[in-house]
C-alpha cells in the first residue's frame, strides 16, 4: 500500500471514530465498547494491509472478529465476549508479536 | 418463498460477498418499498441507491453503523417540508420514520426472497450523509439498507414471545 493509500485508510478510520463520538451521545450505551473493539480491528486490517502488522495483532482482531455481534445479543453474551477479550490480549502481552 | 417464511428467515447480514447486484434487481427492491404504507398515503419518502465505489467509500465515513462491504446501499431519506405540508407537527416528528421503517422492511423482506440479504442502519449522521449526497435542506436521510449477496448465514437471535403479548388488554 503506497502513502495515499494508508492516509485514505487512516481517514477512514478517523472519520468513523469522530461520527461514533457525536452520535454515542444519543445511541444505546453498548455501541460505545462495541465501536471501541470494532475501531482496534478495523487498525489492526490497516496495519495488516500495509504490512505492519503481527501475529499478536492479528489473534486479536480474528478474536474481535468472532465475537463482536455479541453486542446485538444479549448483556451477558456481550460481557462474557469483552472480557475473554481482555484476557486474550493480557495473555498477548509478554509476546513480542513476532 | 409465504411471506412467514420470508419474515422468519430475513436476517441482519453484515458481511458480503464482492458480487454486485443488478440495477433490474435494485429496482424490484424500489418497487417493494414504495408499496410500503404511508401515512395519509404521504409518500415523502425520497430514494438514493448507491452503488458506486466511492460515494461507498465516503457514506461509511459518516456511517458507524453500516458495517461489511455492501455493492448496494439504500438511502431512504424524507421531504420534511412536504411531509409537514401533508401530515402537520405529527408529519416530520413522528410519520417519517414510521414511512421509512415501513417502507424498508419491504425491501428487506422482497431482497430477502430474492436471495439478497440486509441491513438496516440507524447509525448515521443525517446531516453528513445529506451533504455528501447533495440533499436540498428540506430532504433528511432517516434510515439505509444495505444490500447484497450474503457471504454469511447469521444465527436467528433470539426472540420473545409468551412475554410480550396478551389478548383483550394488557396484564404484565
Ligand atoms: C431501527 C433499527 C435500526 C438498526 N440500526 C442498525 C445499525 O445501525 N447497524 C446494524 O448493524 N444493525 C442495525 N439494526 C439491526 C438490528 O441490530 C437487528 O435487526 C437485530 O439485532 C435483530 O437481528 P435480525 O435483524 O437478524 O433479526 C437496526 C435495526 C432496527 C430495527
Amino acid at each position: 500500500m503506497d502513502d495515499k493509500g494508508f492516509e485514505d485508510k487512516i481517514f477512514g478510520l478517523v472519520s468513523y471514530v469522530v461520527v461514533s463520538a457525536r452520535n454515542l451521545l444519543e445511541e444505546p450505551a453498548r455501541y460505545g465498547p462495541f465501536r471501541l473493539v470494532d475501531t482496534a480491528s478495523r487498525l489492526i486490517n490497516i496495519l495488516d494491509e500495509a504490512g505492519m502488522s503481527s501475529d499478536r495483532l492479528k489473534a486479536v482482531r480474528d478474536k474481535i472478529e468472532a465475537g463482536k455481534y455479541s453486542a446485538m445479543g444479549t448483556e451477558e453474551e456481550f460481557e462474557q465476549f469483552l472480557e475473554t477479550t481482555v484476557f486474550f490480549v493480557v495473555d498477548a502481552i509478554d509476546n513480542t508479536g513476532d | 418463498m409465504d411471506v412467514m417464511t420470508a419474515i422468519k428467515g430475513r436476517r441482519s447480514v453484515r458481511s458480503f460477498t464482492d458480487q454486485p447486484v443488478d440495477q433490474d434487481m435494485l429496482l424490484k427492491l424500489l418497487e417493494a418499498a414504495v408499496w410500503a404504507p404511508s401515512a395519509g398515503n404521504g409518500q415523502t419518502w425520497r430514494f438514493v441507491i448507491v452503488t458506486e465505489e466511492t460515494m461507498m467509500k465516503k457514506l461509511k465515513m459518516v456511517s458507524p453503523g453500516l458495517l461489511g462491504d455492501p455493492p448496494a446501499v439504500f438511502v431512504i431519506a424524507q421531504d420534511m417540508a412536504l411531509s409537514k405540508q401533508k401530515g402537520g407537527q405529527m408529519g416530520p416528528e413522528t410519520l417519517t420514520k414510521m414511512d421509512s421503517a415501513m417502507a424498508a422492511q419491504n425491501i428487506m423482506l422482497a431482497a430477502h426472497a430474492m436471495g439478497l440479504g440486509t441491513c438496516v442502519i440507524a447509525s448515521f449522521h443525517p446531516g453528513a450523509a445529506a451533504k455528501l449526497l447533495d440533499m436540498p435542506e428540506q430532504i433528511v436521510p432517516t434510515l439505509m439498507v444495505t444490500v447484497g449477496h450474503p457471504a454469511v448465514k447469521p444465527p436467528p437471535p433470539k426472540r420473545l414471545f409468551e412475554e410480550v403479548y396478551w389478548f383483550e388488554a394488557y396484564n404484565g
